[in-house]
């Protein structure tokens, strides 16, 4: 068994190859293999790797890189994430890439897959738009032609046909990768200081850029680690962060976070990993029907999902319950307008609930964490001393 | 076994780093302290060597120390149970030193800070000084430097002075500039340090004013031990025309560490109870 903190600097490089070495490297392996982008926050990466192909998340350049065209193409009231994937795509760091899938978040990323199209980076770009109807005949459906577009778009260029035993083959795998992130928050849930949230994001993004399998191998070896006891507890509050889940917190948020006296419990940064509660129905002769099903039935809460009869709100306050946490931390991107549009119809359910909160903002770029150091200092103190 | 409370609060400060070692029982008590210049070490090894001295020459075990609290840049002390933030340790702190403290003025090394707490420490509003370095400590350690004296020194040479040079308030370099400009034109070493010591006392009283401080007033942190320094905030707040008690205790510079020692010994307790309840 590897040595965890070899695993996690593994894990770190992994998550923040911009050029991504490694899953280029995989496609080079084998003429067959194709490599498809996708953008936050969820996407049925089961399809790809029935296809022979390996989805790769696209999240952002964070403050690795430098943007310097791709700001022409935003106006500056738009979020830091999508210059940051057009300075990539126009560098040449995403060229050996054979499509682009952007999933429905908001009008932002719905432009940028207008301008790859443009640009004509990759053999296709998709946009991916998800249900509004939960009826699975009719929200269902749709899923699936939206899905059977990409698989076709995918079929074009490798010529590998997604038959129903690979679908099945994959949806068994990623399966085993859900049920592996959750084990490793539900540990975390009792013994979080055995691996901070710092440790656990560069796991979980890791696998965005691994095929599953060899992400798996990983998850299974850190569930191994975990059962040890590593590093020692603190007088920490344990507190959930939400907001987080399409452009990505600067690694140095999440560290003050932690510093400032916080045991980030549950959060939703890496949320297109977690996105499908519990497995994907593989005892079936329709597996496109069972993505679909998932999505509709199994999907987490998130400001970019219509949620009608099954609130945000209070799928947060439950996640809260779930997790034993003493409160939230509303931490959103700047003019993310999805998190920023929900957070105050959150926060009435938090009050309700009576659960403490704060919020803050961040670009992915952030590099001055003073301020929320001193925020999330004070709430855990609050926390502490006066509940 | 020892049956007292014991904890240490222990306060890393960018020039400083305060450990103090408080019986938590009863009456608190502080029993043994301690202050460590950093002076370019790593600040992680000089909190680890001061929690250990600390230790051996009070004959006990880290064991024996029921909550090891930080403050400060407390993610720098490795060995720890829990971190409570500077202003919530400094409240703590002036209210052990004085009980009816209503405000707290936190003079460190790098920016000043006013809190108004609540009778039980609760910070209930603060106010602090901004980017610039020329409100703080390691400004009045710099001009010190330049004009030849010790840190200790400046409080009583301050005194001296009859007809103090007032120096930009606002930017440290301009006010460095002042100095030179002041030593080239003779003015005499008294003059330019109570000077200096009145432009940060009036970005006080602004703090004062705008977090709208109540009296009495516990200044704390290394600067409330110069006398220059508390008698040029006396003068500025006569100036102003409110009758405000500044009260200063000769342990101020451990104010966060007693807090954080306090605030520890109070969340032993509290985790003791839960354990307790959820053992019945």
């Amino acid at each position: 068994m590897e040595p965890l903190n070899r695993i996690i600097e593994k894990s770190k490089h992994l998550s923040f190859d911009l050029n991504y070495t490694y899953s280029k490297q995989w496609k080079s392996a084998d003429t067959s293999r194709i490599l498809v982008g996708y953008l936050p926050i969820y996407f049925p990466r089961e399809i790809v790797h029935a296809a022979n192909g390996l989805a790769v998340g696209i999240f952002g350049v964070g403050d690795r890189k430098q943007i310097i065209r791709g700001d022409a193409y935003y106006q500056s009231y738009i979020c830091h994430l999508p210059r940051g994937v057009i300075e990539m795509a126009l560098d040449g760091s995403l060229d050996k890439f054979d499509g682009f899938v952007f999933p429905a978040i908001c009008d932002c990323i719905r432009n940028l897959s207008g301008m790859f199209k443009l640009e004509q980076k990759g053999k296709f770009q998709r946009y991916f738009d998800y249900p509004q109807n939960f009826d699975l005949s009719i929200g269902g459906e749709f899923y699936i032609q939206e899905m059977k577009h990409i698989i076709g778009d995918m079929s074009g260029i490798n010529r590998v046909q997604v038959t129903d035993e690979n679908l099945i083959r994959s949806i068994r795998l990623f399966n085993i990768n859900r049920r592996f992130i959750e084990e490793i928050y539900n540990i975390r849930q009792e013994y979080p200081w055995r691996l901070s949230a710092v440790e656990t994001y560069y796991i979980l993004r890791a696998g965005t850029s691994l095929p599953v399998e060899e992400h798996n191998e990983i998850l299974k070896q850190v569930i191994d680690h975990l059962q040890n006891e590593r590093g020692e507890p603190m007088d920490n509050i344990r507190i959930v962060v939400t907001g987080s889940f399409c452009e990505q917190p600067p690694i140095g948020l999440i560290k003050s976070i932690e510093m400032a006296g916080c045991y980030i419990v549950d959060d939703d940064f890496m949320l297109g990993s977690r996105l499908i509660q519990g497995n994907i129905n593989s005892d079936t002769g329709n597996p496109l029907s069972a993505l679909a099903d998932a999505y509709i039935n199994q999907s987490a809460f998130s400001s970019c999902y219509y949620d009608v009869g099954n609130p945000k709100g209070k799928r947060l306050v439950e996640l809260v319950k779930k997790r034993n946490a003493d409160g939230v931390i509303f931490s959103a991107a700047s003019f993310c307008d999805p998190a920023l549009l929900d957070r105050p119809q959150m926060q009435k359910e938090c009050d309700i609930a009576g659960i403490p909160h704060i919020n803050f903002q961040f670009h992915e770029n952030t590099g001055q964490f003073k301020v929320i150091k001193e925020q999330a200092g004070t709430f855990s103190d609050s926390i502490k001393l006066w509940a | 076994m020892n049956k007292n409370i014991l904890t240490i609060g222990i306060d890393v400060g960018s020039n400083f780093v305060k450990t103090v070692l408080v019986n938590y029982s009863g009456n608190p008590e502080v029993l043994d302290k301690h202050t460590e210049k950093i002076r370019k070490r790593n600040p992680s090894v000089v909190s680890e060597d001061m929690i250990v001295s600390m230790l051996e020459k009070n004959n006990l075990r880290y064991e024996d120390i029921a909550y090891l609290a930080s403050t400060g840049e407390g993610d720098l002390v490795k060995r720890k149970r829990g971190h409570f933030y500077g202003m919530t340790t400094h409240a703590r702190g002036a209210n052990f030193f004085a009980g009816d403290t209503k405000t707290v003025v936190d003079m460190g090394a790098l920016y000043v800070r006013a809190v108004k707490i609540s009778e039980n420490s609760r910070v209930l509003d603060y106010k602090m000084t901004g980017q610039c370095a020329s409100g703080s400590g390691q400004f009045l350690e710099n001009i010190s430097r330049y004009l030849g004296l010790s840190i200790e020194e400046v409080g009583d040479i301050s005194l001296q002075a009859h007809n103090p040079e007032i120096s930009s308030g606002i930017c440290a370099v301009l006010a460095e500039t002042d100095v030179i400009n002041m030593v080239s034109r003779g003015i005499s070493t008294p003059n330019i340090i109570k000077g200096i010591h009145l432009s940060i006392a009036g970005r006080i009283i602004k703090l004062l004013s705008s977090l709208k401080g109540e009296s009495p007033i516990m200044l704390t942190g290394g600067m409330a031990l110069n006398k220059g320094m508390v008698q040029a905030i006396e003068e500025q707040l006569k100036e102003t025309g409110k009758n405000f008690i500044i009260k200063t205790n000769p342990d101020a510079i451990y104010a966060g560490a007693i807090g954080a020692a306090l605030w520890g010994g109070y969340r032993h307790i509290r985790l003791s109870e839960k354990t307790t309840t959820l053992s019945v």
